[in-house]
């Protein structure tokens, strides 16, 4: 269904970053619509509007296509999140972040959160495969899980899953990005971001491996998310309440602070 | 997935405006109202009135009438027209040049003095609609110059332009558009904002310009639409971010225009129409040869290579029923909303409703109760609306119509199920907790009635539990429309009450599995209670026994009337008296309720002797008819008998039931206490020496002496009232009273106590009278004394005796000459104990 509320204005922007076919666009039908379906390819962007608490959050979906690399920049401009997604059963796609993706974050808020996504972990992990701790019913999505299973997969990168758990250990794919991996490359975007670690969200809690085949982790990532912006939105709010024009001497003052917290 | 969201209507055709000159092309177009500029390729400028003609079935069109056409002498193609009507020029671009034309007579304008009216070398410029100078007899324009990275501001007067402000951009600019201070331009290799005020400059994303024709169309306040890479209609604001999802053209889009909600786009063989709200492309318009794509003031036109048109838009509710009608509800209501900016707030909120009420119906005939639900709430939809489709169960009475024209296709129920009896049933279900939802809530007012009555029927008929929630609760129930239909569903046997109160209307009681309910409106709770408690009985008594329902367990029913006596009484005679049930314990309970109804009226004042008599009557014929009551049960009741006796100071009576009848002498003695507890000695000593009188009479001597027959029992009796309390009497009378036989022995401590209390009482007479006469003596030694001084009374003295200051002249003297009140010198008298002592014992002195 089409999201009838895009014309509210959003209070605060969430950026998906991240390859083609590493899955933006499932995890974000996943958290929206709490169902794993055929995705086509994304042309350009699109946007849902997601209203938590007496918010309006935007999460834009991007085209991870090199020939819409470009707008990239202009999605991130004013973003307070941005959530950088690969597949975990492919390195590249990690590596890309780095090559492609990071700069255009360039744009985003100066206090943006970052969130680093490794998708698919169904594929390379038993527990993402079961998927058993996510916030849809045990059963639902078991037999979810198992319609999903039954369907031809058109996949070239990922071969079809098993189609039962018992034999499952033995026919995961391999998981070329690991945890590690992703920690690493989190650390590199807070120094790339001129940011020191000690100060900043910790990798432990910004990393993440998810399946939005199985709804594993995506409520936790998004909602967590969601919990970090806060502050983001009741400064916006602050701020357009105070002055509709920008003030500059108080944007020195502001950004003055943020960097002697950060540093102590 | 497509909508009819726009007409293509010839507007001027080929003919009017090159007849059949084959080499002539249309090269661009202006229109300002009514006013229709075309430029071609030959360097001449038409202009036509272009009259939009109102036609019978709905479907527009235009006529064009030719008013001139000027040859600009420049032999170039006109490349650009704008036109300043507040300054009634025509701003053209022809072969490089910017100059000004008049829109009447199409005269090109000369120079004033001071200042020129042409720019040279210029290849594109556009007019700020949104200026932040609010001059409006000037025109702000942004034009850009071949080999020149710059941008230069004009200002475009009557007669003369006048440059304002340059700017230099980074690349060479291909497209611009403006807005405010905002310029949004097309480079060689990129997108970029610049405010030319401040210098800033925004980047917005790469395009090769050289590739692709760039597109920069100022679409809103600060909001722009850029042809992006991958055939993108891109969104950007003056802040270089986009607020809006991008739509996916082809790849050869060469103009833009956006009409609210719609982006329209043109190709070289199309003409798309996609939805901002939705991104989805809507319709498609093959249109060959198109040159020209632009919205003047909302009216968007189009240009071949030979032609003009306009595309007309459908009204938004024809597009939007249009969609209902292929239930495509949500699409309706994306349109709908997102058209609120554009339709006056009152006129919105009327077609926002309506459209969801019938978006709520679509939902409903699918059975997804769950979004019909939710229409029907944000759409308010008025409940009948959904109760009507369920055949009979708006109340008769019910002043209802359904609204035209119909929200939905459905004759009823029936016709929406098409017999599927599964699908009648959910319905049902759905209603009965959409009902339930509704009916304490505001979006009923007006039609309770109709709502309760609807909920009443749903329960009844699908045996819902609920049923007795509704009936007991405050509501609104029609009782001509629920009795029967409870009825029918064996629910209940519902016995009407007649409206013998003014003004209350829905009021009845029912029955079912043992328990009592009953409708009221709360206004005639205390009333209607108490005509339910005398007549609610007729649930019981006219209830006729019916096949399979167990039999109604008399033992509750009397538990619970027994707190309502008068009911109890009505049943209790319906079980004794018409259904004959020969149980001790109906007998007993009924015969006592007479009694007690008897004495009840006894001891009221004044009696009514009319219903006493009646009482009377029924007691007697229950005592004579009837063999069951257990007379025992009944005696007790004499000592609260006797008791009202006592109350009407009914003494001999009260004392005959208790001793003659009842045999309780411990009773009849506490009975002259009781009685006589609170009033003097003398009334005492009457009511015992009463007692002892009817204890003698009992035992009249010479009568059956047997030492347990009644007279002896009475002479014990007197015996021990005698020497219990023979304080109480006058031992004179009684020694005379009593029988000649009666030994002294027995009475012994009797006369022990009189003689002693007559002892006592002499000698305390004697020691009074010695007090009262000294207190004389020395009371004359006092006046004898103070006549001789004088005694001082002031205001500020006080009383010795209340201790307040003295007010009036008058004072009595107490011994000792201290001055006191009158009336404290009283009271004091009245207090005093020899006083006291002497006023009792006088009568014996
Ligand atoms: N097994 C598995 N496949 C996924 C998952 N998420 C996405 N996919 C598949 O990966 C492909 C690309 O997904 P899509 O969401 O379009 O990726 P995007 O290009 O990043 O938006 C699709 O075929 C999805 O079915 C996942 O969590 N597990
Ligand atoms: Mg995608």
């Amino acid at each position: 269904m089409p999201d009838v509320s895009k014309m509210k204005k959003p209070d605060v922007k969430l950026v998906l970053l991240g390859d083609m076919n590493v899955g933006k666009t499932s995890l974000l039908h996943r958290y929206m619509e709490r169902k794993f379906k055929d995705t086509i390819s994304t042309v350009g962007g699109a946007f849902f509007l997601k209203q938590w608490g007496p918010y309006h959050i935007s999460i834009w979906d991007t085209a991870g296509r090199e020939q819409f690399h470009g707008l990239g920049s202009m999605y991130c401009r004013g973003a307070a999140a941005v959530i950088l997604t690969y597949d975990v059963t492919n390195w590249q796609s990690l590596a890309e972040l780095e090559e492609r993706f990071l700069s255009l974050t360039d744009t985003a808020n100066h206090d943006c959160i970052y969130a680093l996504v490794g998708n698919k972990a169904d594929l390379t992990d038993p527990k993402a495969h079961l998927c058993q701790d996510s916030g849809v019913l045990p059963e639902d999505r078991r037999t979810e899980c198992e319609e999903e299973r039954t369907e031809p997969q058109v996949l070239s990168t990922c071969p079809t899953p098993p189609a039962s758990p018992a034999s499952l250990s033995g026919l995961l794919l391999h998981k070329q990005v690991a945890r590690e991996d992703a920690v690493a490359l989190y650390g590199r975007i807070l120094r790339y971001k001129g940011l020191d670690e000690k100060s900043s969200l910790p990798a432990d809690k910004m990393c993440f491996e998810t399946s939005a085949k199985t709804g594993y982790n995506v409520d936790a990532l998004f909602e967590t998310l969601f919990d970090l912006v806060l502050p983001s939105i009741l400064r916006k709010r602050h701020e357009d309440q105070a002055s509709p024009t920008v003030d500059l001497e108080d944007c020195r003052e502001g950004s003055g602070k943020r960097v002697r917290a950060s540093c102590c | 997935m497509s909508v009819k969201a726009f007409e293509l209507v010839p507007a001027v055709e080929r003919h009017l405006l090159m007849g059949d000159k084959a080499r002539i092309n249309i090269e661009c177009i202006e229109c300002c109202g009514k006013h229709l500029y075309v430029g071609t390729n030959d360097c001449f400028v038409h202009h036509f009135l272009l009259d939009e003609v109102p036609s019978p079935k709905g479907k527009p069109s235009y006529s064009a009438q030719k008013l001139l056409h000027k040859y600009l002498g420049l032999k170039k193609p006109v490349a650009e027209l704008r036109a300043a009507s507040a300054l009634e020029r025509l701003i053209v671009l022809c072969d490089g040049v910017v100059f000004l034309v008049d829109m009447v007579t199409l005269e090109s304008v000369p120079s004033a003095a001071g200042g020129g009216a042409k720019i040279r070398g210029v290849t594109t410029f556009c007019v700020n609609e949104n200026p932040v100078n609010g001059d409006p007899f000037c025109v702000e324009m942004g034009v850009l110059s071949s080999r020149r990275r710059t941008v230069q501001i004009y200002m475009v007067y009557e007669d003369r332009v006048q440059l304002v402000k340059e700017v230099n951009t980074p690349e060479q600019p291909c497209a611009v558009s403006l807005d405010g201070y905002f310029l949004c331009l097309a480079l060689t290799t990129q997108y970029v904002i610049l405010n030319y005020n401040t210098g800033a400059s925004q980047d917005l994303f790469p395009y090769n310009s050289e590739e692709r024709r760039p597109i920069v169309k100022r679409i809103s306040r600060e909001e722009f639409l850029l042809a992006a890479p991958g055939g993108l209609g891109m969104f950007a604001n003056a802040e270089g971010a986009s607020q809006r999802a991008p739509v996916s053209w082809s790849e050869g889009v060469i103009a833009a225009a956006v009409c609210f909600p719609y982006v329209v786009a043109l190709d070289e063989n199309f003409v798309t129409i996609h939805s901002m709200l939705d991104q989805q492309l809507k319709q498609t318009l093959s249109f060959r040869d198109g040159h020209v794509l632009q919205d003047f003031e909302g009216k968007v036109m189009l240009a071949s290579t030979k032609a003009v048109y306009v595309l007309v838009p459908l009204p938004l509710e024809r597009q939007i029923q249009d969609l209902l009608a292929s239930h495509r509800v949500e699409e309706a209501l994306v349109l709908t909303e997102g058209a609120q900016r554009n339709i006056p707030k009152d006129k919105f909120q009327v077609l926002h409703r309506r459209i969801l009420q019938q978006a709520g119906f679509i939902k409903f005939g699918q059975l997804q109760f769950l979004e019909a639900k939710e229409h029907f709430r944000k759409g308010q939809l008025d409940v009948r609306e959904l109760i009507s489709l369920y055949p009979l169960l708006l109340p008769a009475s019910s002043s209802f119509t359904r609204c035209h024209p119909p929200l939905h296709e459905f004759a009823d129920l029936n016709h929406l199920a098409q017999g599927d009896q599964d699908k009648v049933l959910r319905c049902k279900k759905f209603l009965i907790s959409y009902l339930g939802e509704v009916r304490g809530t505001d979006a009923v007012n007006g039609c309770r009635e109709d709502v309760d009555t609807a909920l009443l029927k749903l329960y009844a008929e699908q045996d819902h539990d609920s049923l007795l929630d509704l009936v007991a609760s405050d509501n609104c129930c029609v009782l001509a429309d629920s009795v029967p239909w409870l009825e029918k569903y064996h629910k209940c046997v519902c016995c009407r009450v007649g409206s013998p109160l003014q003004g209350f209307s829905p009021a009845w009681g029912g029955f079912q599995e043992g328990m009592i309910f009953m409708f009221y409106s709360s206004a005639d709770l205390i009333p209607l209670v108490r005509l339910l408690l005398l007549t609610g009985v007729h649930i019981f008594t006219r209830r006729p026994a019916c096949k399979g329902q167990p039999e109604v367990d008399p033992d509750q029913v009397i538990a619970y009337l027994g707190k309502h006596s008068q009911a109890l009484l009505l049943y209790l005679e319906h079980l004794v008296l018409e259904r004959k049930i020969q149980k001790e314990r109906f007998h007993t309970h009924l015969a006592v309720l007479y009694l007690e109804k008897v004495v009840l009226l006894l001891a009221e004042s004044p009696r009514d002797e009319g219903r006493l008599t009646r009482a009377r009557e029924k007691l007697q014929a229950m005592l004579r008819e009837s063999s069951l009551y257990r007379v025992k049960f009944l005696e007790n009741l004499l000592l609260e008998r006797a008791t009202l006796h006592g109350k009407l100071e009914e003494h001999d009576e009260a004392l005959r039931i208790l001793v003659h009848e009842l045999r309780d002498f411990p009773s009849a003695e506490a009975f002259c206490v009781w009685a006589s507890s609170g009033r003097d000695a003398a009334y005492q000593r009457r009511l015992f020496h009463l007692l002892l009188a009817v204890y003698l009479d009992g035992a009249p001597p010479g009568e059956a002496r047997a030492p347990h027959g009644d007279g002896s029992e009475m002479e014990m009796a007197a015996v021990d009232l005698l020497n219990r309390h023979g304080e109480a009497f006058d031992a004179v009378r009684v020694l005379r009273m009593l029988p000649e036989s009666w030994s002294l022995q027995l009475l012994r401590p009797f006369l022990n106590r009189a003689v002693r209390a007559s002892m006592h009482a002499s000698r305390t007479a004697k020691i009074a009278l010695g007090l009262a006469r000294s207190e004389n003596v020395q009371l004359l030694h006092d006046r004898l004394k103070e006549r001789r001084k004088p005694i001082f009374v002031s205001e500020k003295k006080g009383c010795h005796l209340c201790h307040n200051t003295f007010s009036e002249p008058d004072v009595v003297c107490l011994p000792g000459g201290v001055p006191v009140h009158v009336h404290c010198a009283a009271q004091r008298v009245r207090d005093s104990p020899t006083k006291r002592q002497l006023a009792n014992s006088s009568n014996h002195t």
